[in-house]
């Protein structure tokens, strides 16, 4: 929830930097030992959307840029019983900007509580394998703004937290569309201090006018929560003295990666 | 289980006291007070000596001293550092009381000029692993911006390590940051550093001396596993109203002392501020408007010490001692987002030395410490707040009584109240229909007693024995631990001694803490059911020399730390606010060994010393590593330090330090993986870390700095010019290392991965005036 690591850090670098009033970072060369590569599986399922996956490989940090993919990668998802094999179509999907590597014809219902299980093999004997279940939509009660001196507009979205158990949500906020790079804010949150209460995300006054915007509530598993949280830590980690290395928890058991489904609410609100 | 070994204990000490208290010859007592000539202040840490007899003693916080003779006719021997040692002819028929005024040495450089009794007590006690250090000596030390800080300096001696560069952070062998106990004058304080550690919150001109505890700890002491640094504030003049300061490039600090009734009390009353902030605020007006301008953050930190004293008769004194600082840092930025964060710690004690005799004397101490942080965020129409406190109520009656010339007991007992204030967060929106609160609270009470006795057995061998029994309630649960204390020391010759100790500590505050180091969100967090005490136990022996006529001394000390119950946390660890804090612990053990050589010359124009420590650190812990025995950050096996302070003329002072370590362990990702995240998100590069912990070795660290000081001859009082290089030969030395994208021109694509390493501090000079009147 709060990285204030990251602020210690800055403060620090920026207090030496003013004394300094030079670059104090150097590059260097650091003899990394040999990395073992395991299988990387991203696959989230979304209501209404075919079965896709993207399977790749893990690599040596200083290996290439590029994700390794895994042609011969044999991907199943199973539901009610009814056991998909994905084919291997690597393949751009333009609207949401991203690769796939695995599709399948098969359309997700994604109704609360449907339950999916995933296997993943290849030639090398490796495995994979992960299960996940469709929680249920939590609604936005609404979509608030409001503007300041300077005409500048801030957003308040409201939901009502279901008091009965542990809940995890993840808010994001998008301009003008839902493309990548149109995002301005992605928060996760644990209802641990709100449970059973209203609870709202928001954003600084940083919308103006007539501005369209897209904001998405998600309801998590607990797992995939704990991987989004662990995935910070490790990318924070990496370049922040006062962190610990942390290692991903994944969603999936026997490689790297994540298998969850997307329950979301989403209002697209124009500023007037 | 607990009582039956404390009877054992017990037993051992009455047994030792009975067979060495075989009437002899017939004992009288010398004591006294040792005080500065000039300002009446009493001298803490001084010496008296009979050298013939092999026999003296060291000033107390009153600068009380006693010990017993038998009768005869002897020559005895006042010195402290930084004074002229004065010489007295005695004639010892009845109990002496002696009331001893030392002059500060007439040299305008005074500091320097140290006296042989101070090494000499080095070789007769049967205290080792300990570090003595005075405000005197600190400030002539070249300094990162040209601070004082007498933590820095503590950092110079062997077996003691930083937390990284520039920091005040203690690491002393092989203790975590939060296992050294800061105690001020009697009181405990929790954060003992501003902006991160890079400035002790200790006021040099506030603090007389300071002594650090690496092992051979004292039964008086409990409650940290690996150090106690032991502060002493200065009572203030007691004579003149004495006004002294020093404005320096990043703060400034004032003095006001003086006697309240002359020669009877007194007060001192010490401030310091930062003012990088009002340079910031200067800098962010200038740009404010400009197109891309990401305005400075205020920061600055400041801090007041007080401290009254009183004499209410011959046997009675009163002290009461004050701290006040905090860190305030504040952003705000064009689009509303605000974001107020401060810490500090607030202290008080109250001290009552009582002397029944000169032989039997109590210091008797009331005490409040509490630490805070509150981080107050403001964006738009909401808010929330996030804090956390520790608060403690002290009481501690410390006993001496001087039974005969072998023999002098310390006795007493201590008790504290924590309320510990584990996390507090409290949000909502501005119309009311979000609120949230939340808070974790605990309490426990800690309480010890101890007994030990130092014990001459010869003019060869003494003894230092003693056990504490400490505890620690919490709820219903209660947890006892028994710590024997054991020192010895053996004259093989007049100038060679061998010493050994033995020590236990256990510790029933825990600091929540993933990052490594102390920060100010930290939190202190009691001991129950699942988070059992820490505890460690230490032996070392050494070998302590003295020799060119008492002016060098060389000392050897070898040391092996094993601590159960070490606390660590699980992987994405939920650490604010938590109410089930207790499943994220996880648990091992520690193991610290070393060999610390030191080699010193107290005399003469020339003066400094050269450490060198070999030494080892690691942890165990089932969960991480694979349960393999892993190196812990701070593990250096090299570590070398150099300090030398000439006085080139009786106005000019020459100083110099040089230190190396081997490098730090760091952890480095060995391979990464591509996320590309949900439709409508960023692809990420997620490093990924090994099982082993720790995996890496930094380059060697080493910097040299060079100070000077310059002293002026103002028309009134006293000023000087203090002049310092820190990293003299601009030195790169890594704070820590990343793995960073190599992307093409317009930063659409990543081409490829490169390491980086970052330092802090290249060459800083710095100047600082100094003055009094």
């Amino acid at each position: 929830m709060l990285r204030l690591n990251r602020l210690f850090t800055l403060i620090l670098i920026a207090f030496s930097s003013a004394f300094s009033g030079c670059d104090m970072d150097k590059e260097i060369d650091l003899n990394l030992p040999e990395f073992e590569s395991q299988i990387t599986v991203e696959c989230y399922l979304e209501p209404g959307k075919p079965y896709r996956a993207t399977i790749t490989e893990s690599t040596s940090y200083f290996g290439r840029p590029e994700p390794i993919l895994v042609p011969d990668a044999t991907v199943i998802i199973t539901h009610n019983g009814k056991a998909d094999t994905l084919l291997f179509k690597p393949g751009y999907d333009s609207d949401v900007r991203k690769i796939y590597t695995h599709f399948s014809e098969t359309v997700v219902t994604g109704n609360p509580g449907d339950a999916y299980s995933l296997e993943v093999f290849d030639s090398r004997g490796r495995r994979v394998t992960g299960f996940t279940r469709f929680m249920p939509t939590v609604p936005l009660d609404s979509v608030e703004w409001s503007m300041n001196d300077e005409r500048s507009i801030s957003l308040l979205a409201k939901f009502t937290d279901n008091g009965s158990q542990e809940d995890f949500y993840r808010f994001t906020v998008h301009q003008d569309s839902l493309s990548d790079q149109k995002r301005t804010h992605d928060f996760y949150s644990n209802d641990r201090l709100y449970n059973g209460q209203k609870y709202a995300f928001g954003t600084s006054y940083r919308f103006s006018p007539d501005d369209t915007v897209f904001v998405t509530l998600y309801h998590l598993e607990p797992q995939y929560y704990v991987f989004l949280n662990t995935m910070d830590d490790a990318q924070d980690a990496n370049g922040n003295p006062f962190a610990q290395p942390i290692a991903l928890k994944s969603t999936v058991q026997g490689g790297i990666g994540v298998f969850a489904t997307l329950s979301f609410d989403r209002k697209r609100v124009i500023l007037k | 289980m607990v009582f039956k070994r404390l009877q054992f204990y017990f037993c051992g000490l009455v047994l030792l006291l009975v067979w060495s208290a075989a009437p002899a010859q017939t004992q009288y007592t010398v004591s006294g007070t040792l005080r500065d000539a000039s300002t009446r202040e009493p001298l803490i840490g001084a010496t008296a000596m009979i050298a013939a007899l092999n026999k003296g003693a060291t000033t107390d916080l009153q600068g009380n001293y006693a010990f017993s003779v038998p009768e005869g006719s002897y020559t005895i021997q006042f010195s402290y550092l930084g004074y002229q040692t004065i010489s007295r002819e005695i004639a010892v028929t009845k109990d002496l009381e002696l009331q001893i005024a030392l002059s500060a040495s007439e040299n305008q450089l005074q500091e320097v000029v140290i006296e042989a009794g101070n090494l000499n007590e080095k070789l007769r006690t049967t205290q080792m692993s300990v570090e003595n250090l005075t405000t005197r000596e600190a400030k002539l030390l070249p300094a990162l911006f040209g601070e004082v800080d007498l933590i820095k300096v503590l950092q110079l001696k062997p077996g003691v390590q930083s937390g990284g560069e520039g920091t005040s952070g203690l690491y002393v062998r092989g203790g975590g940051a939060d296992q050294n106990l800061f105690l001020v004058d009697g009181a405990t304080v929790y954060n003992a550093s501003h902006l991160f550690g890079f400035f002790s919150i200790f006021n040099p001109d506030a603090v007389h001396s300071v002594d650090l505890y690496k092992g051979g700890f004292p039964a008086q002491y409990g409650g940290r596993l690996s150090s106690v640094v032991d502060i002493n504030m200065r009572e203030g003049n007691k004579q003149h109203y004495v006004t002294s300061g020093g404005i320096g490039l990043i703060a400034s600090r004032v003095t006001v002392e003086g006697p309240i009734q002359k020669n009877r009390s007194s007060f001192l009353l010490s401030g310091r501020r930062t003012y990088f902030d009002v340079f910031t605020r200067k800098y962010n007006d200038i740009n404010e408007g400009k197109k891309d301008f990401d305005p400075i953050p205020d920061y600055y930190f400041y801090d007041f010490n007080g401290k009254a004293s009183f004499e209410i008769g011959e046997k009675d004194k009163l002290f009461f001692t004050g701290y006040f600082g905090n860190d305030v840092f504040g952003f705000q930025s064009p689009s509303g987002f605000n974001f107020d964060f401060k810490w500090g710690n607030k202290v008080g004690a109250l001290r009552w030395n009582h002397q029944f005799s000169p032989k039997f004397f109590t210091n008797t101490t009331v005490s409040v410490s509490d630490y805070q942080y509150n981080i107050t965020n403001k964006v738009a129409n909401r808010s929330f707040n996030l804090g956390s406190s520790i608060r403690d109520y002290s009481f501690r009656s410390d006993s001496d009584l001087l039974l005969d010339s072998a023999h002098t007991l310390k006795f007493g007992a201590s008790a504290t109240h924590h309320n510990f204030g584990v996390g507090r967060l409290s949000g909502g929106t501005s119309d009311g229909t979000v609120a949230f609160n939340s808070e974790v609270a605990h309490t426990g009470t800690e309480f010890g007693v101890y007994i030990s006795d130092d014990f001459n057995v010869n003019s060869r061998l003494a003894l230092n024995y003693g056990v504490r029994l400490s505890g620690f309630a919490k709820d219903t649960s209660v947890f006892f631990g028994l710590e024997p204390r054991f020192s010895a020391r053996y004259n093989l010759t007049e100038s060679l001694s061998l010493k050994g100790s033995y020590t236990r500590m256990v510790q029933y505050v825990h600091l929540v803490t993933n990052s490594g180091a102390s920060l100010p969100t930290d939190v202190w967090y009691p001991s129950n059911n699942i988070v059992k005490p820490q505890l460690s136990n230490q032996v070392a022996v050494g070998v302590t020399k003295l020799f060119g006529q008492g002016r060098f001394l060389f000392s050897n000390e070898v040391y092996y730390k094993w601590m159960n119950r070490q606390i660590d946390f699980r992987d994405g660890a939920q650490l604010f606010v938590n109410p089930n804090l207790d499943q994220e612990f996880i648990f091992g053990k520690g193991y610290s060994y070393g060999s610390e050589f030191y080699f010193e010359k107290k005399t003469g124009k020339t003066t400094g010393w050269l450490g060198y420590t070999l030494s080892w650190t690691n942890r165990k812990f089932p969960d991480i590593n694979q349960g393999k025995i892993f190196p812990t950050r701070f593990d250096r096996r090299h570590d070398v330090t150099f300090v030398v302070l000439h006085q080139l003329n009786k106005r000019l002072n020459l100083t110099g330090s040089w230190v190396y370590g081997t490098g730090s362990s760091y952890s480095v990702p060995l391979g990464k993986t591509v996320f590309q995240d949900i439709a409508y998100a960023n692809v990420q590069y997620v490093p990924l870390y090994p099982q082993e912990r720790n995996n890496y070795r930094m380059v060697a660290y080493h910097r040299l700095d060079l100070g000077m000081v310059y002293k002026l001859k103002p028309k009134r009082g006293e000023s000087d010019l203090t002049f310092s290089i820190y990293n003299v030969y601009n030195r790169k030395n890594p704070y820590f290392i990343y793995i960073d994208a190599i992307e093409n021109g317009d930063e659409t694509k990543i081409l490829g991965f490169r390491a980086k390493q970052v330092s802090l501090f290249p060459v800083i000079p710095a100047v600082t005036y100094n003055f009094k009147f």
